[in-house]
């Protein structure tokens, strides 16, 4: 790997459950090669999964398909999901509420979940636009 | 990788026993919720699943857990789960869950 560049690896993953897997699989290969630890990797696996849920959640179309791009520095990953969905309002997720449990509006659970195992977490949306969640993850900080 | 659930009734314990083996996520949630309702349909008691072929659950498979334990919670009945991965640990951990579920070892 040229240290001094950015590597990036892009993928279009239809909008279908079965297809997140693979998304996970991908991101072990890579984080693997980059030096993140099992843990590391784990937290990788499930906050990407969670943006490709959201994704596919509120993906536009069942025929589309979603971007997930990886871009590889040094000490970094950085990895973009992004759906062509109808968007949503992003200052109306909040935090789940444990006390009042509904599964129909567990919602805002995935997004917690992937703001607690990342580093630093960016969502855009607008309506009608679709949405795009970055996230990134150096290596080794917890350690 | 799939999910493979395994179930019976514990007459002697009165209580579902479960075995989770593989990956809970969107692709796989349906599965688990299916099975949870069947259970709770046939019987509302606590149900004891063992996670120790677990290697992998998300928010969507969450959810079907906070579903199916608030179904329970009317009958104040209870979800224990034991032999849990640290990495899921660690999810129920900081969303807060684990003092939801009963959690063992």
């Amino acid at each position: 790997m040229n240290k001094t560049n950015k590597d990036e690896i892009k993928l279009s993953i239809p909008n279908k459950p079965e297809y997140v897997s693979v998304v996970r699989l991908t991101v072990t290969g890579i984080a693997n090669r980059m030096g993140f630890n099992i843990e590391e990797i784990e937290d990788l696996k499930v906050a990407i999964a969670e943006a490709c849920s959201n994704a596919i959640t509120h993906g536009h179309k069942d025929d589309d398909n979603f971007k997930v791009s990886f871009v590889i520095e040094e000490n970094k990953l950085v990895v973009t999901v992004c759906d062509s969905g109808r968007g949503c309002m992003i200052n109306d997720i909040k935090n789940p509420d444990l006390d009042h449990l509904n599964q129909e509006k567990e919602g805002g659970l995935g997004i917690f979940i992937i703001k607690s195992l990342m580093d630093d977490v960016k969502i855009s949306s607008s309506v009608g636009c679709g949405t795009t969640i970055m996230m990134t993850k150096y290596v080794g900080v917890d350690r | 990788m799939s999910l493979k659930i395994n179930k019976h009734f514990d007459e002697e314990q009165n209580q579902w026993s479960m075995e989770l083996t593989g990956e809970v996520d969107i692709y796989t949630a349906g599965q688990l919720k299916d099975t949870f309702i069947k259970l709770i349909e046939e019987r509302k008691e606590n149900i004891k699943i063992n996670a120790e072929g677990l290697d992998y659950i998300d928010s969507t498979g969450l959810g079907v857990l906070i579903g199916a334990l608030k179904r329970l919670k009317e009958e104040n009945k209870n979800i224990i789960i034991f032999n849990i991965k640290p990495s899921i640990k660690k999810l129920l951990n900081i969303t807060g869950l684990d003092k939801i579920f009963i959690i063992k070892g």
